[in-house]
């Protein structure tokens, strides 16, 4: 397909014509961007639009993810003009209705997670991550040096830690796939800050013995932290504030609907135990009486992590959705959970299955069966898109290797988790050559990341 | 509503399949269990639900919009929010799986073109949060090149952005000044500033390359690109700037659109997802996720920055803004802004407001108010207008975008009138 810049045509009349001519230092004189009629520009994104596949193409079990179905209504209630069309420094007296939507979420996310005050101000989950470990580093000084994480980490874990200059240690997963408490024991010194887990963790298991982990945690002095990306499996069922975690961040674009928009914008919200509570980033949204305002003067604050109070049109959304299913979160996590064990029953006489027990809302396979054959997770994966599926997540958690990582959230219907079963069990006994040269029926065949890497050409140039 | 489109039949079926006789036995290994119900309000009905967001959203009121101080309130045509509504855009993951993906990379890599096209950069990534923090991990790179750690802040910087980087530094233990020295890792400039002020860039450049430091421009305000010269062009080193201005509603100051340009021997360091061209096994022309391994789910705690989701809807909107503006289009709304910005300033310098820019300004400009600003905010609040934001004690700053028309600049001009 070719690119915009390779197309011309005469633009279309959006804001009057200005005969301004203006002295330097205005007077730039290239711009080298197309003119385009409208319909070229339309007809041009409407058709890369249909070379890409979402949730509403079909099943996207992309483990870690949560790709849920995204309510359309959301959508809608984000474009009204009262939210998208009002200015973040709009005065308080005008704004009434943004700051009690902010307020009322903010209450909702607490009694969901158990925690007791919340911050909606970090845009996406990494940066709830980087603004819990600040809130970290501020309440430790320099007294403490380590966060721990397990070996089942996201990457996003040890990265967030280490921007802030904390030396990162890696706790081994015991063989039911949760943290060695042993392990956990020798390493929690009172010079760790943190420790930071995922809960259910990355092989879509819970932590059986969580309340243990927080006092061993605890005894020494330390932070327990809950990455919330996989909030999905137990909303209603337990809290993590509730478990012992003194701060947690959550993935609104995951667990509360929102789309991921092809990489964001998504929301992290952080959500703290009171104790760190004046820590959080300010302004922080308050009532009184019956009036919303915004509270600069927070003493002890990490300050702002973000221009304004966080990606609002996204959290307008994830309050919609809440609104919608409220108590019902319930029956969204058991379903999501019961999905990913009905599913993982079906395919574990067909695939390896490292960790055999009941699972959280998704599960690990490996390809250790078809690797006899010559056949890898990245052909299964491809092999997938040609079904009509999209591919799970690969390769992770690390741990496993040549792991295929399947959620399949608690929006998709029987039928179509029997489809992708069935799928995924005649790919496991086609003929290797056939599974390794797909995907044959996507836009474009495997693409040479090697070269693109070698020689990046990542701009288009009208030179 | 829930969304759950499994039956009680279906359900009990599948419990079944899964082994286990109940849902209590599914979770099992939980605890602590929640012995009770949340305490959320009661499900809605799609009708109750509509119902309720528009009374939410209807206790705000839109104002007349002369704020921007970093969110700016340009008109977005029809056509965009036509473009970025396709579900096969917006309820995609992180391009991935490059075979079913290459609407979202295509998209990215044209965002990239863009923006390199607009700051005169080399390369651009594929977008960051938001201006501020992308200025502030602008600033990093160059602490990781010269290894040195200190930045300095040599004009004025938004507030906001300068917060930002503040809470940023402070955690990554790297110090913010006001003077270049041989120890400053960049100059950091905004430009136009936050009081509008635009600024000779190549002096500033001059000034950090001789102290063995880089420059560091931050733009908040993307239109102004349409009629400036490109920092690229001036000697900056990096770009870091918000977006958001392009083709994104103001929508209470998120999402908005971060984006990180830089000189091509710096694109290892750049953080964030970037896309490239490619081929495919068939030899056609594709595009992928490239130079990964500086990113943190490759690299880890060796990564230079942990941001994995971006704002890669925000930037398809940004895309499609400048595909349908166009060069001409995009120098209008630069003009019209620029115009209606001028002549209020005009007006109220005529009405003994005293100027403060120092330097030629472009849409935004600072005055001091012979009136408390407060009470002045307060009074165009009440006729629909908000006026600005206050800064200080007594001065305020005014913002004009082409969505005000000469009318609106007159009301403004009246109501102030009736002040004095």
């Amino acid at each position: 397909m070719k690119l915009i810049f390779e197309q011309s045509g005469k633009n279309s009349e959006y804001v009057p014509e200005s005969k301004a001519v203006l002295r330097e230092p205005f007077g730039r004189k290239e711009l080298p961007i197309p003119d385009l009629g409208e319909v070229q520009v339309i007809r041009h994104y409407t058709k890369l639009s249909t070379l890409n596949y979402g949730v509403d193409s079909g099943f996207y079990p992309l483990g870690s993810c949560t790709m849920k179905y995204n309510p359309k209504i959301n959508e809608d209630v984000a474009r009204l003009p009262g939210f998208a069309a009002l200015h973040p420094l709009t005065p308080e007296k005008s704004s009434q209705g943004a700051l009690e939507m902010m307020y009322e979420l903010e209450k909702d996310l607490c009694e969901i997670t158990g925690m007791d005050a919340f911050s909606l101000q970090p845009a996406a989950g990494a940066h709830g991550e980087l603004t819990s470990v600040m809130i970290a580093r501020k309440h430790f000084g320099k007294k403490r040096s380590k966060i721990l994480i397990p070996d089942t980490a996201h990457g996003t874990n040890p990265a967030s830690g280490a921007m802030c200059g904390f030396g990162m240690v890696t706790i081994k997963s015991n063989s039911r796939g949760n943290i060695d408490l042993d392990e956990l024991g020798k390493a929690m010194t009172e010079d760790v800050a943190m420790l930071m887990i995922t809960n259910p963790n990355t092989l879509g298991l819970f932590e059986e013995e969580i309340t243990k982990i927080a006092d061993i945690v605890h005894a020494k002095g330390g932070l327990l932290y809950c990455d919330g990306a996989n909030m999905n499996a137990m909303m209603g069922i337990t809290r993590p504030g509730d478990a012992g975690f003194d701060i947690m961040h959550l993935n609104l674009h995951k667990s509360f609907s929102t789309p991921h928009g092809g990489g964001g914008p998504g929301a992290g919200p952080v959500g703290v135990k009171k104790f760190l509570e004046n820590y959080l980033p300010v302004p922080r949204v308050v009532k009184g009486g019956d009036r919303y305002s915004l509270n600069w003067k927070v003493k002890g604050s990490i300050g702002k992590v973000g221009p304004f109070f966080g990606n609002f049109g996204v959290l307008v959304k994830a309050y919609t959705y809440i609104k919608a299913v409220g108590p019902e979160l319930k029956l969204v996590s058991e379903a999501a959970v019961l999905n990913a064990n009905y599913l993982m029953r079906k395919l574990q006489p067909h695939y390896d299955l490292p960790y055999d027990r009941i699972c959280a809302h998704e599960f690990v396979l490996t390809s250790k069966k078809q690797n006899e054959k010559g056949v890898h997770t990245m052909d299964i994966a491809k092999r997938l898109l040609d079904y009509g599926h999209h591919a799970p997540t690969i390769y992770f958690p690390l741990v496993v290797p040549e792991a295929l990582m399947i959620e399949p959230t608690e929006t998709e219907p029987k039928e179509k988790l029997d489809e992708f079963a069935d799928s995924m069990i005649k790919i496991a006994n086609e003929p290797p050559e056939l599974v390794k040269s797909a995907p044959v029926t996507t836009p474009v065949g495997r693409l040479d990341g090697v070269a693109a890497a070698r020689q990046p050409n990542l701009r288009w140039s009208n030179e | 509503m829930n969304y759950v489109p499994n039956k009680g039949k279906e359900t009990a079926e599948m419990l079944k399949a899964a082994g286990v006789a109940s849902f209590d036995e599914l979770f099992a290994s939980v605890k602590p269990k929640l012995a009770r119900k949340l305490n959320l309000s009661p499900p809605k009905s799609e009708l109750e639900l509509a119902g309720h967001m528009l009374e939410l959203s209807g206790k705000n009121t839109l104002l007349k919009n002369f704020v921007g101080a970093g969110s700016y309130d340009h008109y977005i045509p029809s056509a965009v929010a036509h473009i970025t509504s396709r579900s096969e855009f917006y309820t995609a993951y992180t391009p991935y799986q490059a075979e079913v993906s290459q609407g979202t990379l295509q998209v990215i890599y044209e965002f990239q073109s863009y923006m390199c096209l607009l700051t005169g950069m080399d390369v651009s990534n594929a977008s960051m949060y938001d201006g501020a923090s992308a200025t502030a991990e602008a600033a990093f790179i160059a602490c990781d090149i010269t290894e040195r750690s200190e930045i300095a802040v040599l004009n004025k910087l938004n507030p906001n952005y300068e917060k930002v980087l503040r809470t940023y530094c402070e955690s990554r233990g790297v110090k913010i000044t006001g003077e270049l020295t041989q120890k400053s890792a960049c100059v950091l400039v905004q430009n136009p500033d936050f009081e509008g002020n635009v600024h000779e860039l190549e002096e500033f450049a001059n000034r950090a390359h001789e102290a063995g430091a880089l420059l560091v421009v931050s733009v908040a305000e993307p239109t102004s690109l349409a009629i400036l010269k490109a920092p690229g062009e001036c000697g900056a080193d990096v770009v870091a700037g918000e977006a958001q201005g392009f083709g994104n509603p103001v929508s209470f100051g998120g999402p908005m659109l971060g984006y990180i340009a830089v000189k091509k021997d710096f694109v290892k360091r750049i953080p964030g997802r970037l896309c490239g061209m490619t081929t495919d096994s068939r030899g056609k022309k594709g595009f992928v996720l490239t130079l990964q391994a500086r990113e943190q789910h490759i690299r880890r705690e060796r990564a230079s920055c942990n941001i994995c989701s971006n704002e890669a809807l925000c930037a398809l909107a940004a895309t499609a803004y400048l595909a349908l503006m166009g060069k001409t289009g995009l120098a209008n709304v630069a003009k019209l802004s620029y115009e209606r910005a001028h002549e209020l300033q005009k007006k109220l310098g005529e009405l003994g407001f005293a100027l403060q820019n120092t330097k030629p300004f472009y849409n935004e400009f600072a005055v001091k108010c012979p009136i408390k600003p407060k009470k002045l905010i307060a009074a165009l609040e009440k006729r629909g207008i908000a006026a600005g934001l206050g800064i200080g004690e007594d001065r305020i700053l005014i913002c004009c975008t082409e969505k005000l028309s000469e009318q609106d600049v007159e009301d403004y001009v009246n109501v102030v009138r009736g002040l004095l």
